[in-house]
């Protein structure tokens, strides 16, 4: 299976941007460290949700609510028991995982619209407990000062974690999606009716693939925990879950790598805006609403079709590049 | 119980009403929703947006004239129409120009909508807290089994149902309604025989809208305006319409009072959590009929 | 192979199916006809599971398949095509097939292997026997029309079919390109012996092929036999053929 991989052209490429990125803290200052492995986190949780949405179609509206569990259930594990750090590190996505089956179960039966719109309701909901219940998660302040192991605890170290993990969690997307799960995901997202009719329980399929994305959305939580060592509501705030929508829009929603393009983009644009203004809602509005009248595919989705018209984007086995 | 309320005759009456009241809100808010929905078959997510900004222009137009009951009642007439106004322009500008898209992408420019009308309202309003005063005949309170109850939420009592009426009568009976009805189940027929199916589009959003202006006006008195107003109404409606039935305006109404009477109820039996009550209604109402209560009208 | 026996299906007040009757025997090439709105298709929604019958039974070897879900008929040996080109537009046309033969060898859940080198020889023959092999590494939205359809028919075939239901698989094709398609089926008769059931209203196509043709009208049979038995028949004649 990797011999698959590493035969794709994107590979050396991307090859080449890992060990750009891997001795990158030899030379970058410290701010430009922490802001990288932010982007990688963001990128993560992006790539994530793509899962359910490019490639699936399911309107997984409030994905942020399963970065929000993890981020929350290993931040909590980490400051209030005396658990071994890897064991908080694991129960994250696992929590994750588990909240995206409860609501999957509920939401799946119903049709993709009310699946969406109550996705967007039920993650609400958690993001207010999280909001009201003081005690247990400190509220609005969130909690702050969580302990990491030391080797994760400097910036370079949170870096090089969150970079490795990021790579993994890639290389299995990447496998995921080529293998004969993603290409029926991808069926159903084109015409869930067909794939019935070939005999696929699209229902179970999509669960399955919600499963999976939010156990990588809770890994990206995890990973935000140990670049801020803090925790607080605004991960489980629905107006996150929009910014990651539009970042994986704006990479380009049917290709691979299109949402970590996109998680840079808005990163970097909502760091540098910010010191501006404080209206960044505003800008990721207006950049929405140009998306969908100019390039709803994405920047990468509209290269791909430049470049190769009519032909397929997805090479077989049995065709040379 | 929390806070010490012991549970009697008149609480339960004033809760009971309580969430009445709030639920004619809801219902005004919801309906507008819910129309948009049945006619262009996409759930307008700036339809809290265009509450909150009914609210706030309520408030200036209160201001404006004064603060007093003149102010009220000309608030109550003109912000509706302000937020019709705000719409329309959305609407002709950009929102028309999607139609022939799928609606993933409507969807979509109603997120972005929202996201803007959102900043868009601090910009002009702040950030602070706002309320106006009831007209002075509306203030005060009445004698319910001798605990009081809002004389304002009285108010509202009638006026929701007013609303219910005033729709039903205008879909069954106006021509535009009787159109945007058939629109709602057949958009290709209703273009068939030579309407124009864009401006149905319009009219419906407007509409809807306008009803979002006048819920976020009405409840302009009773609670503080705020930033943020736009998020929590549209996580209401959005359960409310689910366990109605989409795009159906009965449905609203039901929906609407389960969930403004499970909620009231949840207040006085925890107050801390109280919102958890009507999600659990909706959960039970979900897994008993999964498409809602009544018929969606597609 | 398939029996529905007085098979009713109302929308509100509105009767699609009126007490329909079919019969289709192992091996057999049998064509369902009728005018538009007839209820053909809502048949064939009704045998295929997408829709649920008010009363009536559908008998797929002896089994009443009549209440289950779309998966889990194909499962049962029915692959069907639909009227309206109903394909997975973003996919290639190689993977399109490829969706179904995985589907159909119970591979669509595997996770960590390429889908790339499974099931490529089967997926290549079908290709091949449709005459779509050439345009395997094509998006399927960009086919031509005609194409479109016969991939319809590619994708309904990875699912090794007991009975293959093909919905008007010549609508909005030329005449060469029916004949193309007609000349298809026959093959994929005679040559596979798939059994397979059909419906259509152009009548040149269907008496030069089918070996048993049902009538339909107005949602129920009229009559199902031979194809001469049934052009003889008065009240085909009357209702159909004459008005045409």
């Amino acid at each position: 299976m990797f011999s698959e991989m590493i035969r794709q052209k994107s590979f050396g490429v991307s090859a080449a941007i890992f060990v750009v990125l891997l001795i990158a803290p030899s030379f970058l200052p410290r701010y430009y460290i922490y802001f990288l492995a932010v982007i990688f986190v963001t990128a993560l949780l992006a790539m994530s949700l793509n899962l359910c949405v490019g490639h699936g179609m399911l309107f997984q509206f409030h994905h942020g609510v399963f970065y929000g569990v993890g981020a929350y259930t290993a931040g909590l594990l980490l400051a209030k028991t005396s658990l071994p750090w890897w064991i908080a590190f694991i129960a994250g996505p696992l929590a994750a995982a588990f909240a995206g089956l409860l609501i999957g179960i509920f939401c799946i039966r119903l049709n993709r619209l009310y699946f969406g719109m109550l996705q967007i309701s039920l993650g609400s909901l958690i993001w207010a407990v999280a909001f009201r219940w003081y005690a247990l998660t400190g509220g609005d302040d969130g909690i702050h000062g969580i302990p990491m192991p030391d080797f994760i605890s400097s910036t370079t170290g949170s870096y090089y974690f969150v970079l490795i993990v990021l790579g993994i969690c890639l290389v299995l997307m990447y496998l995921i999606l080529k293998s004969p799960f993603g290409s029926t995901l991808q069926a159903t997202r084109d015409n869930p009716e067909r794939c019935a009719a070939v005999g696929i329980n699209v229902r179970r399929h999509q669960l399955k693939t919600i499963v999976i994305a939010t156990f990588f959305g809770g890994v990206a939580g995890v990973l935000f925990v140990v670049v801020e060592g803090s925790i607080f509501p605004d991960l489980l705030f629905w107006v996150l879950s929009l910014e990651i929508m539009i970042m994986c829009l704006l990479g380009g929603w049917f290709t691979f790598a299109g949402p970590i393009l996109g998680a840079a983009i808005i990163v970097s644009l909502r760091t540098f805006i910010g010191t501006y203004t404080e209206y960044w809602t505003l800008i990721l509005g207006v950049i929405l609403i140009l998306l969908i009248f100019f390039i709803p595919e994405g920047i990468m989705g509209y290269n791909y079709r430049q470049l190769f018209r009519s032909r397929t984007q997805y090479a077989t086995e049995s065709q040379t590049e | 119980m929390e806070g010490g309320q012991a549970i009697t005759l008149a609480a339960l009456s004033i809760t009971l009403l309580v969430g009445l009241s709030r639920a004619m809100i809801l219902f005004i808010v919801t309906s507008g929703l819910s129309f948009v929905l049945g006619v262009l078959r996409v759930p307008n997510v700036a339809h809290g947006s265009l509450y909150m900004i009914g609210a706030f222009a309520a408030h200036s137009i209160a201001t404006l004239f004064g603060g007093g009951s003149t102010g009220f009642w000309l608030a109550m007439i003109f912000a509706p129409l302000v937020v019709a106004l705000i719409s329309l322009v959305a609407e002709r500008l950009l929102f028309c120009h999607l139609y022939q898209r799928e609606h993933l992408m409507l969807l979509l420019f109603t997120f972005a909508l929202m996201l803007i009308l959102g900043d868009l309202t601090k910009i002009v309003w702040g950030a602070d807290y706002r309320s106006i005063m009831a007209p002075t005949m509306l203030q005060g309170s009445i004698s319910i089994f001798g605990s009081p109850f809002p004389k304002y939420n009285l108010f509202l009592l009638v006026i929701g149902p007013l609303v219910a009426i005033g729709l039903w009568l205008f879909s069954t009976k106006t021509k535009m309604g009787k159109i945007a009805r058939a629109a709602a189940v057949d958009m290709e027929m209703v273009g068939a025989i030579g309407i124009n199916v864009s401006w149905v589009f319009a009219f419906a959003f407007v509409l809807g809208c306008l009803l979002a202006g006048l819920g976020g006006a009405l409840v302009s008195p009773t609670i503080s305006v705020t930033i943020g107003m736009d998020h929590n109404i549209i996580i209401e409606a959005f359960l409310i319409v689910t366990i109605g039935g989409l795009g159906n305006m009965w449905g609203a109404m039901v929906g609407s009072l389960i969930f403004g009477i499970t909620q009231s109820f949840g207040v006085l039996l925890w107050p801390q959590f109280a919102i958890v009550f009507p999600y659990l209604a909706v959960v039970i109402v979900l897994t008993l009929k999964p498409t809602g209560m009544l018929k969606s009208v597609w | 192979m398939l029996r529905v026996e007085d098979l009713h299906k109302s929308f509100d007040d509105f009767k699609a199916v009126n007490g329909a009757h079919l019969s289709v025997e192992k091996g057999q090439l049998v064509a369902v006809i009728g005018p538009n709105g007839a209820g053909k298709t809502t048949l064939f929604n009704l045998i295929t599971g997408q829709l649920q019958p008010n009363t009536g039974k559908i008998l797929l070897k002896d089994e009443d398949i009549s209440k289950l879900p779309p998966h889990v008929i194909c499962r049962k040996g029915i692959a069907r095509s639909f009227q309206i080109a109903n394909v997975f537009h973003r996919l290639s046309v190689f993977r399109n097939v490829q969706v179904s033969v995985l589907s159909q060898q119970k591979l669509s859940d595997r996770l960590f292997q390429p889908a790339a080198r499974l099931v490529v020889e089967e997926t290549n023959r079908i290709l091949e026997s449709v005459g779509l092999l050439d345009k395997k590494t094509d998006v399927a939205d960009s086919l031509a029309h005609g194409d479109k359809r016969i991939l319809e028919i590619a994708i309904a075939l990875g699912n090794e079919p007991d009975l293959l239901i093909l919905d008007e698989p010549t609508a909005g094709m030329s005449p060469e390109e029916t004949t193309t398609t007609m000349a298809l089926i026959q093959r994929l008769s005679e040559d596979q012996g798939l059994t397979i059931l059909f419906c259509e209203h152009d009548m040149e196509v269907v008496f030069g092929t089918a070996q048993s043709i049902m009538v339909m009208q107005q949602g129920s049979t009229i009559i199902q036999d031979e194809p001469e038995t049934v052009r003889q028949n008065t009240e085909v004649q009357q209702a159909y053929l004459g008005g045409e």
